[in-house]
């Protein structure tokens, strides 16, 4: 993907905006993107905009709903619904039509007022599997992630200690990042004591949902400098989806294979896998990385599942600091999904906003130093994932 | 089980799910006659991506499992979720068929500090929630097989 560049992000913080829209977000963060990239909205051949799902008819056209605020010109407008891998998803699309020759310039947009507390069910329909999970067993989100973090305690020896650290440590990110919802760190014990919500995870391993948007404008690499003086390259940006025989308690589902036949989060390892072949590299390369934690179980569980350590090691790459800023690979510099809260369609194109504000040195006490090569992975909640490698 | 109840129609709150009415209910899954594989609910349908002759048979899974993993919830989940009086933590877990597939369910029967991985539970039917026409609406749980 040599031939796509990102020449400007944007975002709206992560918070809650009762009174604003989701349009509004939306608005703020496509005119930083565009403010940032030094090109105009007439500029805009395309748009990708990720669907927000809580938002009605309205939020399934949402890439419409913008387009009337910042001015309708019959561009081409893709609505793309891919959960958590929504917004990178929509990233992909818009570097996509660059490479197909569609569009010069695309703007890839994520936006999202994610419902108050547990993400609740989307229809009242049987036929729904979603809806039967709710209905029969009342069984949450973080439900599924804690079943999966006491099987992950059972085989390899995790404890609360490591699921405390790993809030403790991304929290201090989260104080320096602007956008973050959460400006405030945690120790360990704070998080030991917060109330249980899924046994064993506590309310601070768990990440609340946000309201955010965030954008990113790409373009054909040979024009990138004419606007941009710090460009920074799409190496891949690639979308996964599960393998038969992944064993994992798959949010939304009733039931998992009891034979193991393909890795834990299957569909997020498929994304990372393509994305490093994509790229023509591997973890090793990757200088630091935007991982969905949206519990402390995601945090551990992704640095294995990406590759850059081999099963049950991420509590030890924590325990020596190797996954701090400074460390061997600095772990969600932004403060990640805990600090700034889960946008669900917005979150992917946070990640994308971090990974060129760090590759172009821009990101003040969180920088990580002389980063090259950045990756930011979502989760997915029914089996898709999205991953993307940028570099300078 | 008190005599009141007794007489209290009991209605599952979704069909299809488990076999009712019956004194030893089971849940219904699906499995593919070619490559074998099985899922539940049966409109919940697996093939092996190779699989050439999708031919599908409906399975009763097993009486009994084992637990492979569980959770306590203790805030009350979205209001999709019914319950009558108040919410009071409860345990869900992950039980292994022989059948090949592992299914979450409430447990009950027992307190949450007996749980132990790898136990064997057993499906029952029980009151979700009372309907509005007072019924019992049931769903499926797992409990802890008696010694
Ligand atoms: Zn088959």
């Amino acid at each position: 993907m040599k031939e796509v560049a990102v020449i400007g992000v944007g975002m709206h913080p992560w918070g809650k905006y009762p009174d604003k829209t989701f349009v509004d977000l939306g608005v703020t963060a496509a005119n930083a993107a565009l403010k940032d990239a030094g090109v105009e909205w007439k500029d805009v051949q395309s748009v990708a905009s990720g669907v927000y799902q809580w938002g009605g008819g309205a939020g399934i056209v949402s890439g419409q709903q913008l387009a009337a605020q910042m001015g309708e010109r019959g561009i081409p407008i893709t609505n793309i619904s891919n959960m958590c891998a929504t917004a990178t998803s929509a990233f992909r699309m818009a570097c996509l039509e660059v490479i197909a020759g569609a569009s010069d310039i695309a703007l890839a947009i994520g936006l999202d007022m994610s419902p108050i507390g547990f993400l609740p069910a989307l229809s009242e329909d049987p036929k729904d599997i979603d809806f039967l999970r709710w209905r029969m067993i009342g069984l949450t989100n973080p439900g599924y992630w804690a079943m999966e973090c006491r099987k992950r305690m059972d085989m390899y020896g995790t404890t609360k200690i490591h699921l405390a650290k790993a809030k403790a440590l991304t929290s201090k990110y989260g104080k320096l990042n602007p956008y973050a919802r959460y400006k405030r760190e945690f120790n360990i014990e704070e998080v030991l004591n917060s109330p249980v919500v899924c046994d064993p995870l506590h309310l601070f391993m768990i990440c609340a949902t946000s309201d955010g948007a965030a954008a990113a404008v790409v373009c054909r690499a040979e024009i990138a400098k004419n606007f941009q003086s710090k460009p920074v390259y799409v190496s891949a940006a690639t979308l996964g989806s599960s393998l038969f025989g992944d064993p994992t308690a798959r949010l939304g589902l009733l039931a998992a294979p009891a034979k193991q036949e393909a890795p834990l989060l299957s569909e997020s390892v498929s994304a990372a896998n393509q994305a490093y072949k994509m790229a023509g590299i591997g973890p090793e390369d990757i200088d630091f990385v935007e991982l969905p934690d949206n519990s402390s179980w995601h945090y551990l569980q992704y640095i294995e599942s990406l590759g850059f350590c081999g099963p049950g090691e991420a509590d030890g790459m924590l325990d020596r600091g190797e996954t701090a800023i400074g460390g061997k690979l600095p772990v969600c510099p932004s403060g990640g999904i805990g600090a700034m809260g889960e946008a669900v369609n917005a979150s992917g194109l946070a990640q994308i906003c971090e990974l060129v504000s760090q590759l172009r040195g821009q990101s003040g006490a969180r920088q990580v130093e002389g980063a090259k090569v950045g990756m930011a992975q979502t989760y997915g909640m029914l089996g898709n994932s999205a991953c993307a490698i940028l570099k300078v | 089980m008190s005599p009141e109840s007794a007489q209290k129609k009991q209605v599952p709150t979704i069909g299809g799910l488990f076999t009712w009415p019956s004194s030893d209910p089971r849940l219904i899954g699906i499995r593919c006659k070619s490559c074998g594989t099985c899922s539940f609910p049966k409109t919940y349908i697996k093939h092996r991506p190779d699989c050439k002759q999708p031919e599908l048979e409906e399975v009763l899974l097993s009486k009994r499992g084992k637990l492979s993993t569980y959770t306590v919830q203790h805030y009350p989940p979205p209001p999709t979720f019914k319950y009558d009086g108040d919410f009071a933590p409860y345990a869900i877990g992950e039980v292994a068929f022989p059948e090949g597939v592992e299914v979450f369910g409430i447990i009950t029967g027992c307190k949450p500090e007996e749980l132990k991985m790898g136990m064997n539970m057993e499906v029952i039917v029980e009151k979700l929630y009372t309907n509005e026409k007072g019924e019992e609406s049931l769903t499926w749980k797992f409990r802890p097989v008696s010694k």
